[in-house]
């Protein structure tokens, strides 16, 4: 049976549209669909973004309008640090290079 | 790409960072030589300094480990009789450092030789116990002793969640105790189980994993993570559901949550309209009134009173510039309303309900991250397509973010709304707003099905944030941010084509003289009497009001100032600009002025929304494509205005 990592991976692979969705899926709990998810991420498997109609907070790289380069990508000069609240991530699968 | 498997033989270093075995002592140490080490780490912000202040008191040493700008603490601590020396590391999810304070716990921990700490005591928040457990899972596979400190155990068990020490304890292979640094309780019997370690020799570590590929690996630690988790956790099952559960159940429902979407900006739309329409009457008396009359009274005074001066500063100038502003405190309400339900989180919510129905029509899921933007802008949207790494969904969602309305579009609708819907305003412009999404789904189903029948689809997650108290100082930052770039944008344009329309429409089409043509003979009214017959089956092909719909191709923002230039010349006087285009909406449509009116609004809302997205567009996904998506707006919002029309006309 696959670790935890790939079943969460799979799950996103077959459309689950939520952490809820993704812990259903795999039979994992709450905490570590979390887990994995956080350390994907820091795996460079998934991509997180906010959402908001703000500047997020970790700058224009985080933000759905960025560019690839990191910089602004809606005419703005830059990311504005005074927005703070709640902001919906959205997680994406980043897939490996191909050699 | 960080790596993840420990390597004690190598040690790694940071740019930046040269660490030096003889470095592990710190200068001003305040425990005598031979005295054990022990380490504690974990997670920033997960109290780990609350713990050591807790284990040393005030005797603690405070300053930047030799050779590196990274700032830990050191104090003596006597455990259970035992003098030890604790270094606090910097906080550290893992040991595959990101920063160089991550690198300095790395280098401390894993490089061998005479300074390496005796013991380490994790921290491990009994509510996160799995992100936890990485960490601890990876000082396992050093060949050091380890103890687990485990905090919040208050928090799980108010999520019904309890963990069993002694189980995880087995599950380990180290030491657990439960304990709470901000009460001070459990501290004495960490020092017990820190001393009794120290006493027995180091315990086997951990096998390594093994696995060549990055993932296998990772998998082989996070399934013995879960193992730990689930053989000591413990879920009675009556986790709380707080009030913000019980929200999202109706919110994000799959039926309930699209009618509380529908009804919660219904509300905002409604609210809007009926706060905003005294104040914007009041503004636009007193920029067509007093405002104007004045600047005329100083204009005859200068001898310049009825020259092409005025023309161009009254009706062009303050009529213009007096109509955008009519419109700030309208904006500033919208603002106000959409920063309360962003800071507050529904509209996570609401995305989240967006994404299920892209999903279920067929269309790409993570398309609906730069159409949401689009409700904003159009033209960041269309940047925004980037996230999507499928050329095909990239120009298929950026042909659709033209028919998201922004809000430059809006003044059209409050103005046409407010004027001939009366108490019913926000409705219709509710109903814009519903139809906005119903061309996004009809125009990209049609799409999807005709040019890009394999596309693909990514998949993407929404991560829900808490909902929460939207804050004054948060609200009033993201409404006056957004209304002074509204009017920054809007002014440089109306500005621009205030200037360009007066032009226009002071060149003769026929004989006469520069700036002293009546508006029909200008070029300006040539210009749109030749595109209006275009518009007779959609009940308003008059050129006065197909010339803003020209002038607004340019930005939606210039459609009602071109209005106010054009009937203020027209009619000589500003006056009121409803009763203008009442009289006008009458006359093109045989009588049926609300349907036409209402022709004119799907077709605003539907055809191409500002010269600026047409540039983002071209940028993005090339001219051919571009003219492409042009064509598309203007023969659907076409189609649509003609269908409006002949539809409103029978009821």
């Amino acid at each position: 049976m696959s670790g935890p990592l790939t079943r969460v991976l799979d799950a996103f692979e077959a459309g689950a549209s939520s952490l809820a969705e993704v812990q259903a899926s795999t039979g994992l709990s709450r905490d570590v669909v979390d887990a994995s998810v956080d350390h994907l991420i820091r795996l460079g498997r998934l991509d997180a973004r906010e959402l908001a109609m703000g500047c997020p907070s970790g700058g224009c790289g985080g933000c759905a309008s960025g560019t690839t380069e990191g910089t602004a990508g809606c005419g703005a000069p830059g990311p504005s640090s005074g927005r703070h609240g709640p902001a919906l991530v959205a997680l994406t699968l980043r897939r490996p290079a191909t050699a | 790409m960080m790596t993840s498997n420990i390597d004690t033989s190598e040690h790694r270093h940071l740019p930046g960072l040269d660490l030096e075995r003889e470095c592990c002592v710190v200068p001003d140490v305040a425990s005598p030589a031979g005295t054990p080490v022990v380490a504690l780490v974990g997670a920033p912000n997960s109290g780990k300094s609350t713990l050591f202040n807790g284990l040393t008191g005030l005797r603690s040493h405070t300053g930047n480990w030799p050779g590196t700008s990274v700032e830990i603490a050191r104090g003596p601590w006597k455990a259970n009789g035992v003098a030890l020396d604790l270094i606090d590391l910097p906080g550290a999810y893992s040991l595959d450092p990101i920063s160089p304070d991550e690198a300095l716990t790395r280098d401390l921990l894993v490089t061998d030789g005479p300074g390496r700490p005796d013991l380490v005591v994790v921290l491990a928040d009994a509510a996160h116990l799995a992100r936890s457990l990485y960490l601890v899972t990876q000082v396992r596979e050093l060949n050091l002793r380890c103890v687990v400190a485990l905090s919040m155990n208050d928090v799980a068990a108010a999520r019904g969640v309890t963990v069993d020490a002694d189980a995880l304890a087995a599950s380990l292979g180290c030491p657990v105790v439960p304990l709470d640094p901000r009460r001070r309780r459990g501290l004495d019997r960490l020092g017990d189980a820190v001393a009794t370690s120290l006493a027995d020799g180091v315990p086997a570590p951990r096998t390594r994993p093994e696995a060549s590929d990055e993932l296998a690996r990772e998998d082989e630690r996070f399934a013995f993570i879960d193992a730990a988790a689930s053989s000591a956790t413990h879920d009675s099952g009556r986790a709380r559901v707080d009030w913000s559960d019980r929200i999202d159940r109706v919110a994000t429902h799959s039926i309930g949550g699209p009618i509380v979407f529908l009804g919660v900006m219904w509300l905002v739309f409604q609210a809007t309209t009926t706060v905003a329409a005294p104040l914007q009457d009041a503004l636009d008396g007193f920029f067509s009134g007093p405002v104007s009359d004045a600047a005329r009274a100083g204009l005859a005074a200068l001898g310049l009173g009825g020259t092409w001066v005025e023309g161009l500063l009254v009706n062009g100038l303050i009529a213009g510039v007096g109509m955008l502003l009519t419109f700030v405190p309208l904006m500033a309400i919208m603002f106000v309303l959409l920063a309360l339900l962003e800071d507050s989180g529904y509209m996570a919510r609401a995305a989240v309900v967006t994404d299920r129905l892209m999903r279920a029509i067929g269309l790409p899921g993570k398309a609906f991250l730069p159409l949401v933007v689009g409700f904003g802008c159009n033209v960041p949207a269309v940047s925004a397509t980037r996230i999507l790494s499928n050329p095909r969904q990239r120009t298929l969602t950026a042909l659709l973010v033209p028919f998201t309305s922004c809000s430059a579009r809006l003044t059209v609708y409050m103005l046409l709304a407010t004027t001939f819907f009366g108490r019913n305003a926000g409705t219709v412009v509710f109903a814009l707003y519903v139809t906005s999404i119903v061309f996004v789904i009809l125009v990209g189903l049609a799409l999807r099905h005709t040019l890009w029948r394999t596309m693909g689809d990514e998949p993407l997650i929404l991560d829900l944030p808490p909902y929460q108290r939207p804050t004054l100082a948060i609200t009033a930052t993201v409404t006056w941010t957004r209304l002074k770039g509204f009017l920054k944008t809007a002014s440089g344009i109306i500005v621009a084509t205030v200037c360009a329309v007066w032009l226009l429409q002071s060149i003769p089409a026929g004989p006469g003289a520069f700036g002293e043509v009546p508006i029909e003979g200008s070029l300006y009214a040539a210009m749109a009497r030749f595109v209006a017959p275009i518009f007779a089956p959609a009940g308003f092909g008059s050129w006065e009001l197909v010339s803003a719909l020209v002038v607004g191709f340019v930005a939606k923002e210039a459609v009602l100032t071109s209005w106010a230039q054009t009937y203020a010349i027209a009619e000589g006087d500003p006056g009121d600009l409803g009763v203008h285009l009442t009289n006008s909406f009458a006359a093109a449509s045989g009588g049926h002025t609300l349907a036409a009116v209402a022709a004119f609004l799907v077709f605003v809302l539907a055809y191409t929304p500002c010269v600026a997205t047409l540039a983002a567009q071209k940028r993005e996904i090339g001219l051919r494509w571009t003219l492409f998506g042009v064509l598309i707006n203007l023969t659907v919002a076409w189609l649509a205005a003609v269908a409006v029309f002949n539809v409103a006309s029978l009821l």
